[in-house]
């Protein structure tokens, strides 16, 4: 054969590698290979781990902003309420302060105008009084002018205290 | 500061002394000329190398069977004392194996995406053969002829039967890829390409050749035995099974992904055009 070509050689050559193809399948490449899938698979699995935890972690957030939300709510309606109830019961003093005043008033009227009623029938009695005390006097003092007589008693007996 | 500038001294003329020996006793005589041994380096009629008693065979088989047995060693090693303690976090030894599995691994995923399972196997016996194949005549590992003399044992595709071996098995990997991907189109489609063992086996034969030749010639003479080595030998050598390592698995997982792919049938694609094409 040209270049000394050996066909039993060359299949000696064939049996060689394919030796060293078994021998490395089994004591280097598989294995090795084997590692690197299973650092990738626990990888992955960590990755996924991590995964679930931040959606996990996500819908507990969005639980809590809920829980929030209600709260917040609540806050809300509870103010509304305390100022609905403030407000009522400001009115409901404001009403009974009125009531109390427009009371008080009347009462007060009613009381001015019994002492005006009483004032003038004791003014009424007095008159009557000063009335009956100067037809007294004038009874009383003779020689002396009616008129002025009357007069001096109308003036309260200043004449009679002049003399 | 006197005692280092004699030490110095002493240094450099040792390597005078000894360079000028070197020199002046001379070789003590080749049993072939450099176009024997350069004829053999090729051929390998003459220095051929008993297998076991059986039968002689040339010193790339004996070196073939020495780099499976070193590999499979390092594997075995690597699989008994380093991978049981493998971490997930990687430490240095386990980021290269790692690193050289995931290569040939990724190659193989990248070029034929659809089918790869057996071919990143392929890709990484065939790599690490070639890369530790090549860099092993570095070794100068010796052993002796069927005539009684010494040889060193060359790089093992450096034999034209290895590098035929390498390039037929490459492209029947190839052709049982396309068998797997598509019946008997794929026997088509891989036989189209029928100049691609007798390219991949010459490629390797060549280029290993040519560097086994160079070496060859720089250690038949004396003179040239001194500093060029290193560039030869060494940096060469190391580019050398890098390159080569990387060009068969290339077109491997290249022409294995092409072959595989699985072919699309015309006349449905031609319905499904017509279908989506906007009528007019």
């Amino acid at each position: 054969m040209p270049l000394n070509i050996d066909w039993q050689q060359i299949l000696l050559h064939w049996m060689n590698l394919v030796i060293l193809t078994g021998g490395l399948y089994i004591l280097l490449y598989k294995p090795v290979k084997q590692f690197m899938a299973k650092r990738e698979a626990h990888y992955q699995e960590l990755d996924r781990q991590a995964q679930d935890k931040l959606a996990q972690a996500e819908a507990l957030k969005g639980q809590y902003q809920a829980k929030l939300d209600e709260a917040a709510e609540e806050i809300r309606q509870t103010r509304t309420k305390a100022q609905q109830d403030l407000q009522k019961s400001v009115q409901d003093q404001l009403d009974q302060a009125q009531a109390e005043a427009k009371s008080i008033v009347a009462k007060a009227r009613e009381e001015a105008e019994a002492s005006r009623e009483r004032i003038y029938k004791e003014s009424q009695r007095e008159l009557r009084e000063m009335a009956a005390k100067a037809a007294k006097k004038l009874a009383f003092r003779r020689g002396a002018d009616p008129f002025d007589q009357f007069l001096d008693l109308a003036e309260g007996g200043g004449a009679d205290e002049r003399r | 500061m006197r005692q280092h500038k004699k030490a110095l001294a002493l240094w450099l003329t040792a390597i005078l002394l000894l360079l000028a020996g070197a020199l002046l006793t001379g070789s003590p005589g080749r049993s072939e000329s450099v176009q024997e041994a350069m004829r053999d380096a090729v051929l390998h009629d003459v220095n051929q190398v008993g297998l076991l008693g059986i039968k002689a065979v040339s010193p790339g088989m004996i070196s073939a069977f020495t780099v499976t047995a070193f590999l499979l060693l390092l594997a075995a090693c690597m699989r008994i004392f380093v991978i049981p303690r493998f971490q997930y976090v990687p430490g240095r030894l386990q980021q290269l194996l790692e690193e050289w599995v995931g290569l040939f691994d990724g190659m193989a995923k990248s070029n034929s995406p659809h089918r790869n399972g057996f071919l990143g196997l392929y890709l990484f016996t065939a790599g690490s053969y070639i890369f530790v194949g090549t860099l092993f005549e570095l070794l100068g590992i010796q052993a002796v002829t069927t005539h009684g003399a010494p040889i060193t044992l060359p790089a093992p595709l450096s034999d034209v039967n290895a590098a035929i071996a390498m390039g037929t098995l490459s492209y029947l990997v190839i052709l049982s890829g396309g068998i797997a991907g598509n019946g008997v189109k794929g026997v088509g489609k891989t036989l189209k390409e029928f100049s691609l063992p007798i390219s991949m086996s010459f490629r390797l034969f060549g280029a290993l050749l040519s560097g086994l030749l160079v070496t060859e010639l720089v250690y038949y003479f004396v003179s040239l035995s001194f500093i060029l080595p290193v560039v030869v030998g060494v940096l060469f050598t190391l580019l050398h099974a890098l390159i080569q390592s990387y060009v068969l698995t290339m077109l491997t997982a290249l022409y294995y992904g092409e072959v595989s792919e699985v072919a699309h049938s015309p006349k449905r694609e031609k319905k499904t055009g017509k279908a989506a094409a906007p009528s007019v």
